[in-house]
């Protein structure tokens, strides 16, 4: 598994009749109402939406993290349960959720432990992540010796340090100043690129979500649903200049038109 | 609906066990039994009442005011918290046993009483009042600075009001604390009346039945004063504010040369203060030379008298018992709440459903139980065991339970991702998370648990530390009461401090915890 060639055969995400409720003072809320979402092997979707449409829900469901009430979700055939004991799955949170007690470096190893993957070139592996989100130097320092965005990015680090085929991102740029999330979006990209792990990024910024998806799928809520996906033709590499190209801000603009008429309901 | 059947079912083995006597010899009576002798016994229980309630009361008001006004200087006066700090940690760790003899020679009348009630309540009640002065929302308090408002301004205007239910949360652990003091003042005094004093007689004419009726009439009253200000607390502040004490923070960052050695100082200070308050109190009463020890006093008791040596080699065989099963006991209290508490994390809501629990019996004068324990368990070391684990066992619970319940569930998703199991989430995640909490379990729990011993060994086994303090007594041997008072205080605090030591490495090392990522 550790040898695996970086252009690994990556897993498709198949989410058929999706149905989550919430009770909230005794009425049932519908968090996601018969959501359907297929991402094809290697692609890069987005989950845009206001606060409440469900797009965390959905992906945690995805995460095998929450069970849905009614539907499924499957990575490459397979349930996610199934899934996330062979470390397929890397998965970031808007919250580092780094261990304070241990180093980076023991931090970015947390998952191959869990997994009981101890094998030798594992501080080489660990190395190469470090280097690759432009930590060096901060090997054994520890969670609250590091900024924000350091934090943020040990976590993209740990992510990947499984080399999984699907990626699960939930606002992991969110707590993060607009300087910095640029930063780190080019980073991901750059990142994703190279290894191309299938991608599901919740954002809330359309910028965001434009600038780094294949496909821009827009949420609304009461009850959680797509209401629209938005292909994203944009060639890659894509480069810093696009944020301030008129086709960008022509679909960023449809983008917001979406969500606004969902809030407008 | 499946709890009541529980109770019931419990209810009723403890009667058929109690009539049939086949609990250690007949010391497990019956609920009838204790319900008739108390019956009984109806006419004496008034004056013993009346005998512990009226210094509990007295020593309540009086703990509670200086706490209050000692917590709104301590705010204002930074500095002078600092250097009251050693007191307040002394305060904090005295087993009260050991300060009774001392309260009980030097003091007149039922004063012993109110001293030892009032210093019962006093820490709670400063802790968590403090803790409320001082932890309010920076943003006001600009606010009030941006008209020119100083300290007290903000004391008046933000302080106050938020420092109340701080200070009504403490006056709810406090309530039962003043008349935990009062009940082992009384097992000093060998006063006729009071509870305490009913206590120790009746075990001297082993009666369980009595023993059992006093035990439950004692929690009963604890239970009545923890509910009466509980009410108070509730009627007058909408939010509840936190019921565990924090003893003292774990201060970080580094410091300039000057504000160094004003810390130096002041730490310094810190040490002397106890010594010097001590000292002090003497002179102001002027307490008769001939019972009274200065610090210098204990110290030509214990190194300069030509005598000193026998009381120092009585001293430590003293420690050499009392030290170890103290340890032990601490030891048994917080393996037991730790797998508990974690066997609450793996069964959801089981800890909901203990914490009310612990957090009402965590209160409850459990030591002044010790005769009924005494009577089950016999006088061995077995007794002294399951006293100080008895008393240890709650507030480690609370501590620990606390501490899991603070892991983050981002974390614990993380490994969920990677089809972690509850066992690899427990050690990789929950175990070290709760580090901190176990450290500030013991450090909260060891002066309950070398109480615990001490009166163990004074009602029961003769031994160590509180068996020597009982002679002493008994044989008006006043250097030997002080120097034994002193010794517990001082393995107390250093204890206290010893684990804080640890504590503040540790956190040091995991940063800052809640913000930490």
């Amino acid at each position: 598994m550790n040898n695996a060639s970086p252009m690994l055969a990556t897993d498709d995400i198949e989410v058929a009749g999706v149905t989550r409720t919430f009770a909230v003072d005794a009425r049932s809320v519908f968090a996601l109402r018969d959501v359907s979402l297929l991402c094809g092997a290697g692609s890069f979707t987005a989950l845009i939406g206001p606060s409440g449409c469900g797009k965390s829900t959905l992906l945690r469901i995805i995460a095998g993290l929450e069970r849905p009430d009614a539907g499924t979700a499957r990575i490459g055939g397979a349930t996610p349960a199934q899934k996330c004991r062979t470390g397929a799955l890397g998965v970031a949170f808007q919250d580092a959720a780094l261990l304070p007690w241990r180093t980076v470096r023991q931090n970015i190893a947390l998952p191959l432990q869990v997994l009981k993957r101890n094998s030798a070139d594992t501080h080489a592996l660990i190395d190469g992540l470090i280097r690759l989100v432009g930590l060096q130097g901060f090997e054994e320092a520890r969670p609250a010796q590091l900024s924000g965005g350091m934090r943020q990015r040990v976590a993209i680090a740990r992510t990947l340090v499984t080399d999984p085929s699907v990626l699960l991102l939930d606002e992991p740029f969110g707590a993060l100043d607009q300087i910095l999330r640029r930063s780190m979006n080019i980073e991901l990209q750059r990142i994703w690129m190279e290894k191309r792990p299938t991608t599901i990024l919740v954002t809330h910024g359309i910028d965001e979500a434009v600038f780094l998806a294949d496909r821009v799928a827009v949420m609304q809520r009461n009850p959680g649903r797509i209401a629209q996906v938005i292909e994203i033709p944009f060639a890659r590499p894509r480069q810093v200049e696009l944020f301030s190209a008129p086709e960008f801000h022509r679909l960023a603009d449809g983008i917001a038109t979406c969500l606004y008429a969902g809030t407008n309901q | 609906m499946r709890a009541a059947l529980t109770a019931v079912i419990a209810f009723i083995a403890w009667e058929v066990l109690g009539d049939l006597h086949l609990v250690a010899q007949g010391a497990l009576p019956s609920p009838s039994g204790i319900a008739l002798q108390w019956w009984q016994d109806r006419a004496i229980y008034p004056p013993h009442i009346r005998a512990t309630l009226q210094p509990a009361l007295i020593g309540f008001v009086a703990g509670n005011l200086v706490a209050a006004v000692a917590a709104g200087v301590f705010v204002l006066v930074p500095g002078f918290e600092r250097l009251l700090r050693g007191f307040n940690i002394a305060v904090f760790a005295i087993p009260p046993i050991a300060l009774a003899p001392v309260l009980v020679i030097t003091l007149p009348g039922d004063l012993p009483q109110v001293v030892l009630a009032a210093v019962g309540v006093y820490f709670p009640t400063m802790v968590m009042t403090l803790l409320g002065l001082e932890d309010i929302d920076p943003r006001p308090i600009d606010v009030i600075r941006s008209y020119g408002g100083g300290p007290l301004a903000v004391m008046r205007w933000l302080r106050l009001r938020s420092g109340l239910p701080g200070l009504l949360g403490g006056l709810r652990v406090a309530a039962p604390a003043a008349i935990l003091g009062a009940i082992l003042a009384e097992f000093g005094s060998g006063a006729r009346w009071g509870l305490g004093s009913f206590l120790l007689g009746s075990l001297g004419r082993g009666d369980p039945a009595r023993i059992w009726g006093i035990g439950l009439v004692a929690t009963f009253m604890a239970a009545i004063a923890y509910g009466l200000c509980a009410l108070l607390a509730r009627r007058s502040t909408a939010s509840m504010a936190a019921v565990t004490i924090s003893a003292g923070r774990i201060e970080a960052g580094t410091l300039d040369r000057k504000a160094r050695a004003t810390r130096i100082v002041l730490s310094l200070g810190a040490l002397l203060a106890p010594f010097v308050i001590w000292w002090g109190i003497l002179k102001a009463f002027a307490v008769s030379p001939v019972i009274a020890r200065t610090p210098f006093g204990i110290w030509q008791y214990l190194i300069s008298d030509p005598a000193a040596g026998d009381a120092r080699a009585d001293i430590m065989q003293a420690l050499s018992q009392s030290l170890p099963l103290a340890a032990l006991g601490l030891m048994i209290a917080l393996v037991v709440a730790l797998a508990l508490a974690v066997t609450g994390t793996l069964w959801r809501g089981l800890n909901s459903t203990l914490m009310p629990a612990a957090l009402f019996l965590q209160t409850m004068p459990l030591v002044a139980l010790a005769p009924i324990i005494v009577l089950l368990f016999g006088r061995g070391m077995a007794t002294t065991l399951v006293v100080t684990v008895t008393v240890s066992f709650f507030p480690a619970f609370i501590s620990i339970a606390q501490g899991l319940s603070q892991v983050p569930a981002t974390s614990l998703d993380l490994l969920s991702v990677y089809g972690a199991s509850r066992w690899q989430k427990l050690r990789l995640v929950s175990l070290p998370m709760c580090l901190p909490y176990l450290c500030a379990a013991a450090r909260l729990t060891a002066p309950a648990a070398l109480l615990g011993v001490m009166i163990a060994e004074w009602l029961a086994t003769g031994y160590g530390l509180g068996g020597l303090l009982n002679m002493a007594r008994g044989e008006l041997d006043y250097g030997m009461i002080w120097a034994v008072a002193f010794i517990a205080v001082t393995v107390s605090v250093g204890f206290y401090q010893l684990v804080r030591f640890i504590e503040g490495n540790l956190l040091a090392r995991y940063g800052v915890m809640a913000g930490g990522g």
